[in-house]
């Protein structure tokens, strides 16, 4: 690799000298991304600046009222066995498990993985169903950046170079909100993805309230389909979840790749998430 | 018995061949890249070509030269030189044209590694494109430019049934009866066209080692290679030296499958060592360029035709097998005699018409993976007898077995079949899976329901052969020495690359002279240490150096009992070596070996010494194609898998593997070895494809060329020994690791198609393939 | 950048200077002779680098040596004491979990971090500790069968 300069700040105050217009910096989390781009001179940085020191950056905090906080260096390991995780965001739980490998989640940090805008980017799908919310720093002030709001396609986000994610939050949802994770992938361990979704199911009072849908590999950037939950709000009959599934086809744009044309993504995501929404129905009204 | 301290410190006081498995496991093997580095080394990196087929000049060479650190580079133009075993389409480095993406263009030697590449970074590379020839079809068409337009300059030119004008680089043909009048009387007559994709090889470690230019001109080279002595000649030859002056030493193999034995790289580590006034050179190859440009694969085009009479007996086959090698021939011509000879399947055709061609195209070389091809061809020939059965409501088993080959079948001239264990290992993987062919359409026992409604279950099954072939030039030769220091010192020209050929040895030896496996120790291939054999590789190593060490350890015993002989003044016909000690059952004398070492004759001379060399070559006949036959493995498969159709995803729940290895002298290490066959077929069967874009390899990564994973296991594997012993075998055994592959994957098409329907004839098989097929196949109903 | 570093490998403090660029797999390598962690692939993709880093198994091809200082680092060096092989080696060798030996470090190191968490595991909790280490000869299912008798033989 070409030479870079390393620093490993304790607080954010301490990374403000190096964030500046004038030098290349990278934000090392768990380098998983950003050393591979660094080997393939695709980033030429001048300074890796690690946030793994940086006090809070390692919280999880939760609290029924208030939901979950994940600090930006936790890493993917913590979300596949943490207990808050397990039981108060299942989605998350089972959709961590089975990314990429032990060795890399024990080093891919969330704010890195969220911030690593791939349109088949696993992590973000159970975020985007739980309405996981950015807050990041920079020099100028903070900010909160609503995940959705988050990708703006072909691996942008909306922050700026000089910011850096400090923590997600996650607000809390009712007990028994039950979501399910499905990939289709070349190899079982998940690479190359084909397509994938999460569907999340919110429950209040023996209720289906309202449903999340996120969608991967089938368009740009990993997205929710909110005109398509709308239809299935409530306990959705069999009309309700054809015009659903008929709306997530118009609003998906699956790009051919080499192992998978772009027909063969759609119907495969299609077709997962038919199976995961009678699923959902089917273990709600026998629950 | 006395206890023995073996003379590694480390060990426990284990048997070799746990001593090995025991280094590999504390980290204590010396792979290449592990070797102690020689004071003074230097570090290479070698520039590769991007372009599959061009024009290409050289620039800033010599600002390159002048960088601080770089000690010497060296271009095709400094060393023009061709390679080959039988015939030089390669070239050392690509001198004014290249051939294919990946081909060397120049390699530097320097202080670092970042010198080095600072060196490769300076020089500017342009190229001229020429129209490139990148598949079969391509390369056989009429206006097509031909890959090599002065092969007639190459040496070994003639050796080959070359047409290198229409880019055929090799062309074999078998023929045997009428295939023509058994079309014309047949009852039913199926053709198809098969495919299968390139692959790699893709050893966990990847290609190296280090080189050293000797005062004497000399070249000593440490490269743990699966052939040494086929390297030093191809080599020497390359660079105008003799054989005895390319010394190789080689060591443990972190894998090979086929990769390893002819030259790729090997060739520049040796040249640019003679530009470094005699300080030593490491050349490791990174994991992208391992992808990209050392060896792949060949890919396959298969298009069959079978006759058969309605009641299911098969009369005639029509094969043509057209092999993508690339641009370099000289790798496969094992592959091509062993796929022309097993060509019909293992089926008792009357008639049969096989045609094998080598094409040439501008993409990397062809080395064959671990299966020769074998697997590749059964591919087409399993799946299509599984058509034809079903065609002709045949029992997919029962017409197998009245068509299958038996020993005493003279189907070759120059072999006579030999009995062999294949109808056994097709019942015992059937057994194993618990299944029962039927007709179609008779109901049978039904496969297990499937977990979810829009999955569906299905068996299959194949069968295989696999040609043990091997020329005169196959053979082996062995030192074994006895002494106090050493004890008992095993010295073979083959290399373990993971396939327990140290072990075979040592079991052997232990057997033969009645010594505790704890006196033997084998050592690794140097090619200084004893006379030249061809190739210690893949499937000769069983045989050949099991005859060897037959003959060594004979000799080995005599000269033993003769000294104790002439000590007792006793005949040897009445003494023995049991446990460790001469024995003479008439009058009761006993002799430690372990005193007759360190104490001899007792009389104050020095303690013997006995030393035996011996080689086998196995004989050859009359050099006709047939005339290499020793023997065929056979091999039987059954697969049940589990077909998504909404996705076309494939689960394997069950796969069963049977391979008659005549004696299995060691039954848990063959099952080992039959179980990582299956792994492997598995996962060239579903994964695996070298995808090339404008000649350039796309796949340079584990993540594009995705190999099998523990995620991507069978549910359940079965692996099967059946011992039907090959009188002409050490012990009655024949050789295993080569034959594993053939058969699974067609068994698990075979099962694709009971459970959803469709037949996918290319490989690999992909959830998308299957996904179009069936839709397909909705279209149609 | 030049850094001081220390790295407690296999229960040993060592103190080195690195570059910022260089990788936990060079330092352990080439500047600690430890060359039974190896190099397959520099992408974390293929797991014969595996070491324990702080206990949690990583592809030390992918932390730079400079992010591991003051860490704990277990490399398949130090699993064996001067006495005995880890139970793990030993089963290893009994069922026929190596073949080339290339991935046998990385498998012995995802191993452990996998007892050390579960201690009897179950087959698929083996196959998904293991998905990170290829291994080309396909010895899959003895490395599983080898783990889960060492499992059982810890008290």
């Amino acid at each position: 690799m070409n030479a870079f300069d390393y620093v490993r700040p304790p607080s954010l105050e301490e990374t403000r000298r190096y964030l500046t217009p004038d030098k290349r910096v990278s934000i090392l989390g768990g380098g998983t991304t950003l050393l591979l781009e660094i080997q393939n001179n695709e980033v030429l940085p001048e300074i890796l600046l690690d946030v793994k020191s940086i006090a809070g950056f390692h919280d999880v905090r939760y609290h029924h009222n208030h939901g979950l906080k994940l600090g930006a260096a936790v890493n993917l390991q913590h979300l596949a066995t943490g207990l808050e995780i397990r039981r108060h965001y299942p989605l998350l739980h089972q959709t961590a498990q089975k990314l990429a490998s032990p060795q890399i989640r024990n080093r891919a940090t969330i704010g890195g993985s969220v911030a690593w805008a791939s349109p088949t980017s696993e992590l973000a799908a159970p975020m985007l169903c739980y309405d996981a919310v950015c807050h990041t720093w920079s020099p100028r002030g903070t900010r909160t950046i609503p995940i959705n709001e988050l990708y703006v396609g072909n691996y942008k986000t909306t922050l700026a170079p000089d910011e850096i994610i400090t923590h997600l939050h996650l607000p809390s949802f009712p007990a028994r909100t039950h979501g399910i994770y499905q990939r289709q992938t070349v190899r079982h361990d998940g690479r190359r993805m084909i397509a994938a979704m999460a569907v999340l199911a919110i429950r209040k009072h023996h209720q289906l309230v309202n449903w999340r849908i996120a969608v991967l590999g089938v368009d740009d950037r990993p997205k929710r389909i909110p005109q398509a939950e709308v239809l299935l709000e409530g306990t959705p009959g069999e009309e309700a979840i054809k015009q659903a599934l008929a709306v997530v086809r118009e609003n998906i744009h699956p790009q051919d790749v080499v192992y998978a044309r772009s027909d063969y993504r759609q119907a495969v995501l299609m077709g997962l998430l038919e199976r995961s929404i009678r699923t959902t129905i089917k273990t709600l009204q026998d629950s | 018995m006395q206890q023995v301290l073996i003379r590694k410190p480390h060990v426990i006081g284990k048997p070799f061949p746990l001593i090995e498995a025991q280094k590999k496991l504390t980290g204590m093997t010396c792979y290449a890249g592990d070797l102690e580095t020689l004071p003074g080394m230097l570090h290479a990196r070698v520039l590769f070509s991007t372009r599959p087929r061009a024009r290409f000049q050289l620039k800033n060479l010599e600002d390159a030269r002048q960088i601080p650190g770089v000690v010497a580079l060296i271009t095709g133009k400094d060393h023009q030189a061709r390679m080959g075993y039988t015939i030089k389409d390669r070239e050392l480095l690509a001198v004014e044209q290249v051939a294919y993406a990946g081909q060397p263009l120049a390699i530097v030697a320097a202080e670092t590694l970042a010198i080095a590449d600072a060196a490769l970074a300076r020089i500017e590379v342009h190229y001229t494109d020429l129209p490139a020839v990148l598949d079969i079809a391509q390369a056989l068409a009429p206006d097509s430019p031909a890959v090599h337009p002065h092969y007639q300059q190459y040496p070994g030119n003639d050796a080959l049934n070359a047409r290198p004008e229409q880019n055929i680089a090799h062309a074999l043909t078998f023929t045997r009866g009428d295939t023509e009048q058994a079309f014309a009387q047949a009852d039913v007559i199926l053709e198809r066209t098969y495919t299968a994709a390139p692959l790699q090889h893709a050893p966990m470690e990847t290609h190296g080692g280090m080189a050293q230019a000797q005062p004497d001109g000399s070249i000593t080279m440490w490269m743990h290679i699966q052939a040494p002595f086929l390297q030093r000649r191809i080599i020497a030859e390359a660079l105008g030296m003799r054989p005895e002056q390319i010394r190789i030493i080689t060591g443990c193999v972190g894998g090979s499958f086929g990769g390893k034995i002819f030259v790729s790289i090997e060739a520049l580590l040796a040249a640019i060592a003679l530009h470094t006034n005699g300080r030593s050179v490491r050349l490791l190859l990174t994991r992208e360029e391992e992808f990209g440009s050392v060896f792949m694969a060949p890919a396959m085009q298969a298009r069959i035709k079978m006759a058969a009479t309605q009641t299911g007996r098969l009369l005639g086959i029509q094969a043509t097998y057209d092999w993508n090698i690339g641009a370099s021939v000289d790798a496969s011509l094992f592959h091509l005699q062993a796929v022309t000879l097993a060509g019909t399947g293992p089926y008792a055709f009357p008639n049969a018409e096989i045609h094998t061609n080598a094409i040439y195209t501008n993409l990397l070389p062809a080395a064959p993976l671990r299966g020769l091809g074998i697997a590749q061809i059964h591919w087409a020939i399993e799946q299509h007898i599984a058509e034809l059965a079903e065609m002709l409501h045949q029992n997919p088993l029962t017409m197998r077995q009245w068509n299958l080959i038996k020993g005493g079948d003279q189907l070759f001239p120059n072999f006579t079949m030999h009995a062999n264990g294949l109808e056994t290992c097709g019942l015992q993987v059937l057994n194993a899976i618990k299944w029962k062919p039927t007709r179609p359409q008779q109901s049978e026992t039904p496969a297990p329901p499937a977990l979810k409604s829009d999955k569906k279950v299905g068996r299959g099954m194949a069968l295989s052969w696999s040609p043990i072939i091997l020329s005169d030039q196959c053979g082996s030769s062995i030192t074994l020495r006895l002494d106090k220091d050493n004890l008992c010192d095993i010295v073979i020209d083959g290399v373990d690359i993971g396939q327990g050929l140290y072990a075979f040895a040592t079991q052997l030896v232990s057997f033969e002279i009645n010594i505790p496996v704890e006196w033997i120790t084998v050592q690794p291939t140097d090619t200084a240490k004893h006379p030249a054999y061809w190739q210690a590789s893949y499937h000769n190593l069983m045989w050949s150096t099991g005859h060897a060490l037959l003959k060594a350890t004979a000799q080995m015993k005599q000269e033993i009992l003769r000294f104790v002989g002439a000590l007792w003044n006793e005949p040897i016909t009445g003494l023995d070596i049991v446990d460790g000690e001469v024995i003479s059952y008439a009058s009761r004398r006993k002799l430690p070996l372990m005193t007759l070492l360190t104490e001899g004759s007792g009389d104050g001379t020095p303690p013997p010494v006995f030393e035996i060399k011996a080689m086998y070559r196995p004989p050859n006949i009359d050099g006709a194609i047939d005339s290499l036959l020793q023997s065929f493995a056979t091999t039987a498969y059954a697969a049940e898998v589990e077909v998504d159709e909404t996705t076309g995803g494939v689960t394997i729940l069950q796969l069963a593997a049977a391979v008659d290895v005549g004696h299995a002298l060691n039954p848990e290490s063959v099952k080992a070895q039959i179980k990582g066959g299956m792994i492997q077929s598995v996962s060239y069967t579903l994964l695996e494809e070298m995808v090339f874009e404008d000649g350039i390899p796309q796949a340079v990564n584990f993540c594009d060329y995705p190999i099998a994973t523990t995620a991507d296991m069978p549910r359940q594997l079965h692996p099967i020994v059946v011992e039907v012993p090959q009188r002409s075998g050490p012990y009655g055994a024949r050789d295993l690791s080569n034959h594993v592959q053939a058969g699974a994957a067609p068994a698990i098409a075979n099962a694709i198609y009971r459970a959803v329907g469709v037949r996918i004839r290319d490989l690999p098989i992909t959830a998308q393939r299957i996904y179009d097929a069936l839709q397909a196949k909705k279209k149609e109903t | 950048m030049k850094h001081d570093i220390q790295l407690i490998i296999n229960g040993d403090t060592r103190t080195l200077a690195v570059e910022s660029e260089q990788t936990l797999l060079e330092v352990l390598r080439e500047d600690l002779g430890l060359t039974g962690v190896k190099h397959g692939c520099s992408t974390g993709e293929c797991g014969a680098c595996s070491v324990l880093l702080n206990g949690e198994v990583v592809n030390s091809c992918m932390v730079l040596a400079v992010e591991a200082d003051q860490a704990d680092i277990l490399t398949v060096e130090g699993l064996a004491t001067d006495e005995a092989l880890h139970p793990l080696q030993k089963s290893f060798i009994d069922h026929h979990g190596v073949q080339c030996g290339y991935c046998a470090s990385g498998m012995l190191i995802s191993a452990k971090a996998l007892l050390n968490r579960t201690s009897r595991p179950h087959e698929d909790e083996i196959r998904e500790a293991l998905v990170g280490n290829l291994c080309r000869c396909g010895a899959y299912a003895d490395i599983i069968k080898s783990i889960q008798v060492a499992s059982r033989a810890r008290r």
